[in-house]
């Protein structure tokens, strides 16, 4: 038999566990059309950057939770081997060291800030990591010519109040975290951003990529606002340190 | 306060009294720019950069190499020709004069020290210490962020209190309140630097400092091969010290057209405060985007060279 007791706290768990505990409906600035005002300073907390799955900490880099629905991604079998290799040999693979651009969703979650500014048919998102830049439009335009980028194209539209972005067109170089998760040049993101609060943004990823995937899979955590007056983003340039490191301290060697 | 810091806020508080009476500080006010719905002059856009124009008044110092379509500021028509295996042809008028109209001799006025520098810099230009940082992939600085490179273009955005300036080469930007707030702690310094901005009636006024001490603040395309860096009209070696401060104007000549105003102020560097004057803005056809320009990633082998190492075997201490 149940008690009363157990029952409350059953329905509280489901309730804690089935959205935001913040209500439905956001409540926070709008843009003169009426949508979400996403402008300011933005960053994720966590580990992700480090690892998507479950993780120990080691030297320097902190435990965590999966932020992967299921727990782990679901490689095909190769990928996984692929992924393997990549996290062996991760101090020198990953494309992060050697400065190139993180691709997307990664830049994302990276432990640095980054900036929105919103207009009607497009949003620029500026990231303090090397300077990073997204534009996403939001015009109803295709994604454009045949090429491919490190950060890839990006074309959004509003959904209510949840903006979904769908970026394609990467190069395929790019990995997802520092722990060698990886992707093909086939990869197609679908970003979910769903503002919950003036102070909070609710972050859904869902990657698909059949040479590497064995179905679409979907990552999550918050992204939140930086409240700091007078903030800024100030620099993280990559290739000055890079270029430093290269040349005074011969580590490259 | 010390002595020399006392001396020192003297000094730039007269250089600052220099730039309001300057002959320079309000010009091309005729013409009056649509508006944002919030009323400031409006901006937005897409842009290209403006046509080539030397930056200094060439010196007789050096002649050019024989035919070759390289020569004073020749090797931006490198980067300007659509088509490299096209023969070598005449490069589009240039205006009159030189880009820098203050001082009147059209030259960068080094301390005597500092011209020995640049000169230094052009002539060990294999060395990676004096190498163009642009080359290099870092931070372009201004105002040659808005001087003429054949893959550079803009998009501005704005919005109440704010001027964003996006610059496809290097996927560099600029965040610029308008809002009176201060310039951040000097102890912080960045690539393109802290941007404040105001308006002067229809012209934006935007001040920098906190830049770091590792770029150029002007240059062009590549060097002539052997070319002393007097010889240049390209602006390449031209250095400056943490303390650079850059007043830069941004004034509509008409609606497709935006003159770009600069003078720098260095006093470790410069003799004086200069001033460089050109069209820097022009407006782009409708479906102009801004392309990922992603300059350190395909510049790996030229590392490797610059450095004798390989970028490929990475870095061994952790970065996230």
């Amino acid at each position: 038999m149940i008690s009363l007791r157990t029952t409350v706290l059953l329905v509280a768990a489901v309730a804690l566990g089935s959205g935001p505990s913040y209500g439905q409906t956001y409540d926070g600035p709008r843009t003169p059309d009426g949508r979400p005002d996403l402008s300011g300073i933005w960053q994720v907390l966590g580990s992700a950057a480090w690892d998507l799955e479950a993780h120990n900490a080691q030297d320097g880099i902190p435990a965590g939770f999966s932020v992967v629905d299921g727990g782990t991604i679901p490689y095909t079998a190769d990928a996984l081997n692929q992924r393997d290799r990549n996290r062996a040999n991760r101090l020198t693979d990953d494309p992060v060291r050697r400065c190139y651009l993180p691709g997307v969703p990664r830049i994302t979650y990276m432990p640095w800030p980054f900036r929105i500014v919103q207009t009607p048919d497009h949003l620029v998102l500026s990231y303090e990591y090397a300077h990073a830049l997204r534009i996403v439009y939001t015009d109803g335009s295709p994604h454009p010519l045949p090429n491919d980028f490190w950060m890839g194209d990006s074309r959004g539209h509003w959904e209510g109040d949840a903006l979904v972005i769908d970026t394609t067109h990467f190069n395929g170089q790019t990995w997802l975290d520092a722990s060698g998760n990886h992707h093909s040049n086939e990869l197609h993101v679908v970003e979910r951003l769903t503002p919950v609060t003036p102070y909070h943004i609710n972050y859904e990823v869902t990657l698909e990529d059949p040479q590497t995937y064995t179905r679409p899979w979907t990552m999550r955590m918050p992204i939140y606002k930086r409240m700091e007056e007078g903030l800024r983003l100030l620099d993280y340039d990559c290739v000055d340190h890079l270029l430093n490191a290269l040349v005074e301290d011969g580590e490259a060697r | 306060m010390t002595e020399t810091t006392t001396k020192r806020r003297s000094l730039l508080i007269g250089v600052a009294l220099g730039l309001l009476l300057s002959p320079y500080a309000a010009t091309a006010q005729g013409f009056d720019p649509a508006k944002t719905p919030w009323g400031d002059p409006d901006l937005r856009g897409h842009y290209l950069p403006g046509p080539y124009q030397a930056l200094e008044t060439p010196t007789s110092e050096w002649t050019p190499p024989e035919g070759t379509n390289r020569g004073q500021g020749a090797a931006f028509s490198r980067f300007f020709e659509p088509d490299p295996d096209a023969p070598a042809r005449p490069r589009p008028a240039r205006p009159d004069g030189p880009t820098i109209i203050d001082p009147p001799t059209g030259q960068v006025p080094f301390q005597p020290w500092a011209a020995e520098q640049r000169n230094e810099i052009m002539a060990r230009q294999e060395q990676l210490e004096h190498l163009d940082p642009r080359v290099k992939c870092l931070p372009a600085a201004f105002p040659r962020a808005h001087l003429p490179v054949g893959y550079n273009t803009y998009q501005i955005e704005q919005g109440p209190g704010f001027v964003l300036m996006l610059y496809e080469w290097n996927h560099h930007s600029r965040y610029i309140p308008l809002d009176g707030s201060e310039h951040i702690d000097p102890a912080l310094r960045l690539g393109m630097g802290d941007s404040r901005g105001r308006w002067d009636g229809n012209t934006l006024v935007v001040e920098t400092r906190n830049f770091t001490d590792n770029t150029w603040p002007v240059g062009h395309g590549a060097p002539p091969e052997g070319a002393p860096g007097s010889a240049l009209t390209t602006g390449h070696g031209v250095f400056h010290s943490g303390n650079l401060r850059v007043v830069e104007e941004f004034t509509f000549l008409d609606a497709d057209t935006i003159q770009y105003t600069a003078t720098l102020e260095d006093p470790e560097v410069f003799s004086q405060p200069w001033t460089l004057r050109y069209n820097a803005l022009q407006r782009a056809p409708e479906d102009h985007m801004l392309f990922e320009y992603a300059c350190h990633e395909g510049n790996g082998r030229n590392l490797s060279l610059m450095t004798g190492t390989a970028v490929e075997a990475g870095r061994v201490h952790p970065i996230p």
